[in-house]
Parts: structure tokens; C-alpha cells; sequence
């Protein structure tokens, strides 16, 4: 039996705070993918929320790279991407509402497989409601 | 641990689920599907057993003479709310030497209710009457002895069409979202939705802050902007007298008959018991509304202005405060207030939770005399937090700044009344 497909995402001085309009490194690896199972794979930079509220989700960096437009990355080796992180909306930790940011990555595999990945980052320095006065 | 089979039923989290996608889309594309034949057969049957048939009757029909012979009736069928009729004439004419014998009247041969319209109907056909018939060239058995279209069937037309449309409309968004991933779709959506909040660039500089223009476009007398209302007083005065107006008719209504009831000697109970709760709720909304009336008139309109907006966390501004009326002021207070809005849905209802999440006095006095003419004015200053969160809003979240003036009053009821403020974040050197 084969071992599942998997992906993982790393970024540059992981588990900082990153300042808005500044750029955002990060790169992915595959573990299991061969060069030959690769159909397309997804990259975003996103932001969605979480809490009382219906989830609302924005994505600031899209990448999608696939055997069509001869893109896709090799999987036997690690891929970059690279953006400038927004001014907004700042990570945010409400009461009813959360503001979270992350990196997704979404391998597409032959027979309707899919390999998935999510890091999360804080983008700005906003304190937990809480903290606040 | 990994599940053998995808999950039918998925747990919720916002509006990320963790069932199956694909059968979520298939599941997407038979509800639509469903819908799309309903409505393409009932169309279909529309169009075959009504419309051309009526089409048929006015382009195809050959015109003829028909003798009325005795016999013609009535035709009863059983309905739903009592029985149903049509004219049945009993007419017979004659195509190339053959006598053809019916009863007829229209082509769509249907019942309706009113009998005494259909014996009018059988009044002007007297027996050994000759009267003018259409035939059908195929079958000349088939006749009537009126022609012209049934305006009503447009309104049938409308049933099958509104799940044509539906069906239709839901079938193309999941081919269009077949396969797509949620940070696809919403590329997509932001791009459809793309220029409504860019800064005339075509660049949005700050994403999911709310673009509010009525803020600066009135200059104050004192400071830079009037900082417009939040809802005004009147509107919402007028809101709930149309609210007490159209709840009150209603209870007037049930009232009316439990009290004629009562009077007539036959007292409905269940009735009268059942307008009770209506007739109190009734009588808080009238309460309510003179309360609302009471502060909009009695007490004067309150004034705020700004030195500058928007405002950046960590930054100080003069904020002025004017209020008129005639007033024994125990307390007035003038806060910084941010509240978290949530949206989302129950069920079929949408429900809002607002909660405030941050209040800071700025400004507060008590036991002072407002004379008539001559409003009471402060000036004050505003530090916004340094780590505040800045405003924001999304299609089902919000985060609404406010500046709250509140006011306890000897002798009239509390009042509140609030003027939004946009907080950007922090200034990267990038102010537009």
C-alpha cells in the first residue's frame, strides 16, 4: 500500500509576527508525490474568520500552477512563493470574532486525491480583546 | 484516524464543513437538477396541453357552421372548495358530407367555478341554432365555438419557469464550482467584486476596512469634521410609529371581533385569551414609541465633531461635544465604544449578536442645568489605544468604533446616541 501524499509548509522566521506591508517568504515540501502525480497545485495567502459569525474568507496571494501552463513545481523538491503582506485586516483575537491568517497549499492528485496544508501566521500585533483596557 | 467512508452528515465550523466535498457538490447538483426538470416538464405540459392547443384553435382551425341540437349541459366535476363547471354544447356539423356530432364549447375544456356564468353560457345557444365553429383539419371531431387565447396560463407559465430559473441558475454555479477549492472560489468572487472598495487606483490600501465618506463630507464649526449620527432620531421615531401603527391595526382587527363577541352574547374565548398577550406587546410598543418621542423632541440634538479622521491607534484627537435643550442633567458622558458584530445563520433566520468588546470615558459630567438657547459645549481629548484593532468589515463580521454620548436626564428617560468612527491600523508610513 502506498503512503499517503503529504505537504508541508514552512516560513521564513516561522512563528513571528509579521508587520503588514512587508513580505512574506515561505516555502513547501511534498513527502509520497511523484513528478507524475501532480495534476495542479494551489498556493494561497488568506485570511478567513472563526467565531458567533458565518466565516468570511479573503485570499491576498493566489498561485495556481499546473501541468497545462507547464508550472507545476517539482515535487521531489522544495517550492517558494513569495508577497507582500497586505495592511489589513490585522490578526485579531475577539470575542465573537477571530481574524486569522495562513498559508494554504492544495496538491490536486490524479484519480481525485488531494494533499493539503495550513500554516497559520499572525499578521500585525493587535492584542487579545482582553488585553485591552 | 482515517475514515473509510466520506461523512454524510458534516459537522459545522463557520462555513467550513467536514464532510465530503464531492458528495456535497453532487448532492448541490441533484437538489438543482431536480428543480430544472420540474420545471422544464412543467413546461413542457403547459405548453403541450394549454398553449398550442389554443395556437392550433386560432391559426389551424378551419371555420365552419354548427347546428345547436338538444342536449347541451352542464358539466360538474367535484373541486377542492365545492364543485366546478363548464358548458358541454351539443353541436353537430358537417366536413365534405359527414356529420360529425359533439359537445364542446372551448378548447381547453376546463372547470371552473360559477355555475350560474355557465348557464348564461348555455343561454346563447339555443336549440336549431346555427352558430360559427372552428374544426380541426385532423380530426374533425375536435371543435369549438370560441376562439382566442386564456391570458391566465401566463400566470401558470410563472410556477414552472421560477424553478426553471432556479434549477438553471444553481446548475451552472456548480459546474462552475465543481472541483474548485475555497480559495479559488473566492478569488473569483473578489475579482467579480473588484474596484467597489479600491481607492480610484484600482489598489485597496486598506483591505476590510470599511470606506465610509459621510463621516468627513460635513466640516464642523469648532473642529475639522461633524461626525454624522449613527441613526437619527427622527427616522427611528418614525420607525416605530410605523411599527405600533401596523401591529396595533392588527390586534384592533381581533380585538374588534372578540369584543363583538362578547357584545352579540356568543363570547369567543380561545379568542379573546389569544389577543391578550397581542394587546399587551401592543401596549409596550406604544410606550415605547412616546418614550422614543419624548427623548427626540424634548431632548435636543447632540453635536460632535473631530479634529481628524480617520483615526490610528496610538494617536490623539479633540473631540467637541454640543447639547441643546432645556435640561437637568444628572450625568452626560461621552465614550469611546467598539463593538464585534457577528452575523449568521439559524436555521432559516439570519441573527445578529453585537458585543461590546472595549469603552473608555472620555468625558463626563454630573449634576449640571442646561438653560434654553445657550447649549451646553465641551471640548475634549481622544487617545485612541495604542493596540486597538482597527475598524473592519466583512460580509458576516464587524468592527464598529464609536463615539457613545449618553445622557441621564432628571425627569426624562435615558437616552444614547452614537456616531461611528473608522480606526485604521497603525500607519505604516502609508497614510492615504
Amino acid at each position: 500500500m502506498t503512503e499517503a501524499a503529504e505537504v508541508t509548509i514552512s516560513l521564513d522566521g516561522d512563528g513571528r509576527t509579521y508587520c503588514p506591508a512587508q513580505p512574506l517568504f515561505g516555502e513547501y515540501v511534498f513527502k509520497n508525490v511523484l513528478p507524475g502525480d501532480l495534476k495542479a497545485v494551489e498556493v494561497a495567502v488568506l485570511w478567513y474568520t472563526e467565531g458567533k459569525g458565518d466565516e468570511d474568507l479573503a485570499v491576498h496571494a493566489f498561485w495556481r500552477l499546473n501541468a497545462e501552463e507547464e508550472t507545476l513545481p517539482d515535487p521531489r523538491r522544495p517550492a517558494f512563493f513569495e508577497t507582500v503582506l497586505p495592511h489589513s485586516p490585522l490578526s485579531y483575537e475577539g470575542r465573537l470574532l477571530k481574524i486569522r491568517w495562513c498559508v494554504r497549499v492544495r496538491a490536486f492528485l490524479h484519480r481525485g486525491k488531494e494533499a493539503f496544508s495550513e500554516r497559520r501566521f499572525r499578521l500585525g500585533d493587535v492584542p487579545a480583546v482582553a488585553d485591552l483596557g | 484516524m482515517p475514515r473509510a467512508f466520506p461523512l454524510l452528515y458534516p459537522k459545522k465550523r463557520g462555513h467550513r464543513r467536514t464532510g465530503s466535498k464531492t458528495l456535497g457538490s453532487v448532492g448541490e447538483l441533484v437538489f438543482f437538477g431536480i428543480f430544472f426538470l420540474a420545471g422544464v416538464a412543467g413546461l413542457i405540459l403547459i405548453l403541450l396541453t394549454v398553449v398550442v392547443p389554443e395556437w392550433r384553435v386560432n391559426h389551424e382551425f378551419r371555420a365552419n357552421q354548427a347546428t345547436v341540437l338538444p342536449g347541451s349541459r352542464i358539466g360538474v366535476t367535484p373541486g377542492e372548495d365545492g364543485p366546478l363547471y363548464r358548458p358541454e354544447i351539443h353541436v353537430k356539423h358537417t366536413v365534405e358530407g359527414v356529420d360529425y356530432g359533439v359537445w364542446t364549447y372551448d378548447i381547453a375544456g376546463g372547470y371552473t367555478s360559477g355555475r350560474a356564468e355557465k348557464e348564461a353560457v348555455l343561454k346563447c345557444f339555443p336549440v336549431g341554432g346555427r352558430v360559427a365553429c372552428w374544426y380541426d383539419p385532423l380530426d374533425p371531431n375536435t371543435v369549438v365555438l370560441v376562439r382566442g387565447y386564456s391570458w391566465w396560463t401566463i400566470l401558470f407559465l410563472i410556477v414552472p419557469a421560477v424553478f426553471l430559473f432556479m434549477g438553471a441558475a444553481g446548475l451552472i454555479f456548480s459546474v462552475l464550482h465543481w472541483g474548485k477549492s475555497a480559495e479559488r472560489r473566492a478569488v473569483r468572487t473578489q475579482k467579480a467584486q473588484q474596484g467597489d472598495s479600491s481607492n480610484g487606483n484600482g489598489e485597496n490600501v486598506y483591505p476590510s476596512v470599511p470606506v465610509r465618506t459621510d463621516i468627513t463630507n460635513s466640516p464642523g464649526t469648532r473642529l475639522r469634521y461633524r461626525l454624522p449620527i449613527e441613526a437619527s432620531p427622527g427616522w427611528a421615531v418614525f420607525g416605530m410609529l410605523l411599527l405600533v401603527l401596523l401591529w396595533n391595526a392588527g390586534v384592533a382587527v381581533m380585538v374588534c371581533f372578540a369584543v363583538g363577541g362578547h357584545l352579540s352574547g356568543g363570547p369567543d374565548w380561545p379568542l379573546t385569551l389569544f389577543c391578550i398577550p397581542f394587546a399587551l406587546v401592543g401596549l409596550f410598543l406604544i410606550y415605547v414609541f412616546f418614550r422614543k418621542l419624548l427623548i427626540a423632541t424634548g431632548i435636543g440634538p447632540t453635536l460632535l465633531e473631530i479634529s481628524e479622521h480617520p483615526l490610528y491607534p496610538g494617536e490623539e484627537y479633540q473631540v467637541f461635544l454640543s447639547q441643546t435643550g432645556r435640561l437637568k442633567v444628572n450625568a452626560l458622558t461621552l465614550s469611546l465604544v467598539c463593538e464585534e458584530r457577528a452575523t449568521y445563520q439559524q436555521g432559516t433566520n439570519t441573527r445578529t449578536e453585537t458585543r461590546p468588546v472595549f469603552k473608555q470615558e472620555l468625558f463626563r459630567r454630573e449634576q449640571f442645568e442646561i438653560p434654553p438657547g445657550l447649549p451646553f459645549e465641551t471640548e475634549t481629548r481622544l487617545q485612541v489605544p495604542l493596540g486597538a484593532m482597527h475598524s473592519f468589515k466583512s460580509e458576516h463580521n464587524e468592527i464598529q468604533w464609536t463615539l457613545v454620548a449618553e445622557g441621564d436626564i432628571a425627569g426624562w428617560p435615558d437616552y444614547k446616541r452614537a456616531f461611528p468612527v473608522l480606526i485604521y491600523p497603525p500607519d505604516g508610513g502609508s497614510r492615504a
